[in-house]
């Protein structure tokens, strides 16, 4: 089967990247809107932004899948020709790269941990396209700046490189402009 | 002269090492060539600057410096690879922010003298300066 679409939007805070990358999704026909987010809420303010989303997006037609880690487990959510927004990859990163850190033990930390989740992400990635008619995902442009977590910064590199080359279009958001880029 | 810039982690010595292929290159990464070194690729000048404004060298010394090298590599491949770190947020230590304003100042004179400036986001370039005769977007873009 021929895989879906797959698009990557990335750009600074309140960009307008994620804003532009519904109104991409929702633009292509599509039996369902499937919305894959990893926000994990940390505090009570945090939990209030994530019911605001989903209230806002449940009007506007949305399925929400929460998945902060794993995103295997959201394969059996996804339907054949659903239109899917990851929404983002920065934080899915932080989860996983973090995981563990209550125990003391985070996966940064441990050899090989962050690569095998990431061989499994790519599997992951490749699967949801398999299955959806379409992929879009959105990420956050912080590289630019001093390296401050060089583990973060750099998976965060290899990550971005590897999805835009495996997208069919790419596009960097400045202002509320999407600036394509592939 | 040739400048390769983008974010960290961005895939920038790697478009070079591709572009580069198999030509014979002096790869200063971290300091500045030598005076007989021919054909150099400057990397990692950021660490270099650090390294100096460390040593209490002050600015107008360090950019007179990065200026001569320029003008001794004149007519010769010179590619600088810089990354870009200011736009970010104000750093709480001093010597960060000091080199944020002396590279941001620096690299505002080497766009100014090179003929080519590239931009890699996430591995893929994009030509920023000299457009005008060497803009081929189809071929620029791979």
């Amino acid at each position: 089967m021929a895989e879906g679409k797959m698009i990557f939007i990335s750009g600074g805070v309140r960009s307008g990247k994620s804003a532009y990358a519904e109104r991409r999704l929702l633009n292509i026909p599509a039996p369902r809107y499937v919305y894959l987010a990893s926000g994990q809420a940390r505090d009570p303010e945090m939990e209030e932004r994530i019911l605001r989303h989903q209230k806002d997006r449940q009007n506007g037609g949305w399925t929400t899948v929460e998945q902060p880690l794993q995103m295997e487990h959201a394969l059996l959510k996804i339907k054949a020709g659903d239109a899917v927004l990851w929404d983002c990859v920065t934080t899915w990163l932080a989860n996983e790269l973090y995981e563990g850190w209550q125990e003391g033990k985070p996966c940064t930390e441990e050899k090989g941990c962050m690569e095998a989740k990431w061989r499994k992400m790519q599997d992951t990635m490749h699967r949801i396209r398999e299955v959806a008619g379409i992929l879009v995902i959105v990420s956050n442009e912080v590289l630019d700046d001093f390296v401050r977590d060089e583990s973060y910064q750099k998976w965060l590199g290899e990550i971005h490189r590897w999805i835009v080359a495996e997208s069919d279009e790419a596009f960097e958001m400045e202002n509320g402009v999407a600036y394509k880029r592939k | 002269m040739h400048i390769v810039f983008g974010g960290a982690f961005n895939g920038k010595r790697q478009y070079v090492k591709e572009m580069l292929s198999s030509k014979e290159t002096v790869w200063c990464e971290g300091k500045l060539p030598d005076a007989a070194d021919q054909s150099v690729v400057i990397a990692g000048l950021e660490q270099w600057v650090k390294m100096q404004l460390e040593r209490q060298m002050d600015e107008e010394t360090i950019q007179q410096l990065v200026k001569k090298t320029v003008q001794s590599k004149k007519g010769q491949q010179q590619i600088w690879i810089l990354t870009d770190m200011n736009r970010g947020i104000v750093p709480v230590d001093a010597i960060e922010r000091k080199l944020r304003d002396v590279i941001g100042r620096i690299y505002q004179d080497l766009f100014k003298e090179a003929e080519l400036v590239t931009r890699i986001w996430y591995g893929i370039p994009q030509l920023i300066k000299g457009a005008d005769e060497n803009e081929h977007l189809y071929q620029n873009r791979r």
